[in-house]
């Protein structure tokens, strides 16, 4: 996984106001090129480092409210990209330049699976590249497990809501709607003014 | 298959949370009424994507598996792996599992149908960016947005350890493919590899026969 650059090498050159046409090419070579992996370095590389949309400070702005709301967060970032500069349209059509090509090849992958996954040797081998997707999948908690270890009201709460979704199978809505307020109203700042530490993470 | 039922032996808390194959009827799509349903269902969770979306796993699983029967709880441990190894955001299952809810219905179908469940599935949360982008400035302050994002990083932490534990049940039938996935896991967090590389070699391995299911 490639990380997000704190310093790009920066002219202080910015071109304001893509077009509608060019905010969906500039979405579409950041998905196709990201084929290996590492979308969020391959965003800033393209809107910040080559087509000089944003600052480097405009784009971690906009990564922090991408990671804040719901949804993914490098779709979010396309939607926040494209709505900065020409609001609704500018976000659809941003989503539709990041989405066309990789969508399209997932959609022939699974029409391959859907035709052909009973065949025995295309079932042997997914059922290895499934062990190593589990793997992927356990990993995900582990890798933020950091920024809570030291405050135990996070763990206690991420206890809570592990117990209440493995082992007591709630569902994720009524998990999110219970435990939710409560988190919230642990963490309502004290003084709501002062600025958050991770801001800029 | 000996091995398999030694391995659930050994571990009973596995066996007890791995579904039976579902013999419920599987949903028809090509009713009007089922299919508003299953898109109101998407839209509904779009909002509750928190953490980059992967959270809504375990809700995914929970409506194709057991609650539409869409798919066999092994295609659904398959499409999340495909989706995960696809170039693109990994949210794209999303689009797979539409696409299982109609297979029965023919290609045509199946890809109306996941188009539609991957619009569904990002079109509120696409809107409530666009306002969040708009008005940001007003909202970045405010003790609301300080609360949420202390708040919900927790809850994040604690369903992706689910979403991580359930995807691990529904994958790893054996001792080897548990080993496998502890592995991979080792390996996601302590080196800079690519995970297709985990998953290519996982892959050899299954295609030579070591990970039976």
């Amino acid at each position: 996984m490639t990380e997000i650059n704190p310093n790009p090498n920066l002219s202080a050159r910015i071109v304001p106001n893509p077009t509608l046409r060019q905010l969906f090419l500039g979405m579409l070579q950041v998905a196709i090129s990201a084929f290996g992996g590492g979308l969020s370095a391959w965003s800033q590389r393209i809107v910040v480092e080559q087509r000089h949309w944003m600052t480097n400070e405009q784009f971690l702005a906009g990564l922090t409210v991408a990671r804040l709301f719901p949804g993914p967060n490098q779709i979010n970032m396309a939607v926040y990209i494209g709505a900065s500069f020409r609001g609704l349209s500018g976000a659809l059509v941003a989503l539709a330049g990041m989405l066309l090509v990789p969508f399209t090849l997932l959609m022939m992958v699974g029409l391959l699976y859907f035709s052909f996954h009973e065949l025995p040797l295309l079932d042997r081998i997914l059922a290895g590249v499934v062990a190593a997707a589990a793997g992927m999948a356990l990993s995900m908690g582990f890798r933020i497990l950091d920024t809570y270890w030291r405050d135990p009201m996070a763990l206690l709460l991420a206890t809570a809501t592990f117990l209440a979704m493995a082992v007591a199978h709630w569902r994720l809505v009524p998990v999110v709607l219970v435990i939710g307020p409560l988190a919230m109203a642990w963490y309502w700042p004290r003084h709501p003014a002062s600025p958050t530490p991770e801001e800029h993470s | 298959m000996i091995a398999a039922n030694g391995f659930q032996a050994l571990f009973p808390l596995f066996a007890a949370v791995v579904p039976a194959e579902s013999v419920c009827e599987p949903m028809r799509l090509n009713d009007l009424g089922n299919l508003l349903q299953v898109i109101s269902t998407f839209l509904g969770l779009s909002l509750f994507a928190l953490g980059g979306g992967n959270t809504l796993i375990t809700e995914y699983h929970h409506i194709s598996v057991d609650q539409y029967c869409w798919l066999t709880p092994t295609q659904f441990a398959d499409l999340y792996a495909l989706a995960e190894a696809a170039p693109g955001p990994s949210s794209m299952l999303v689009g797979l599992l539409g696409m299982g809810a109609a297979w029965r219905e023919g290609p045509f179908w199946a890809l109306v149908s996941a188009y539609g469940a991957e619009l569904a599935i990002l079109l509120p949360s696409t809107l409530l960016m666009v306002v969040a982008c708009l008005r940001w400035n007003k909202m970045r302050n405010s003790p609301w947005r300080i609360a949420f994002e202390r708040g919900l990083g927790p809850i994040t932490l604690g369903i992706l350890f689910a979403v991580g534990y359930k995807i691990l049940v529904l994958a790893d039938k054996n001792p080897v493919a548990l080993a496998i996935s502890l592995v991979v896991c080792v390996l996601m967090l302590r080196s800079r590899l690519s995970p297709l590389w985990f998953m290519a070699i996982a892959g050899l391995l299954g295609g030579l026969g070591m990970v039976s299911r």
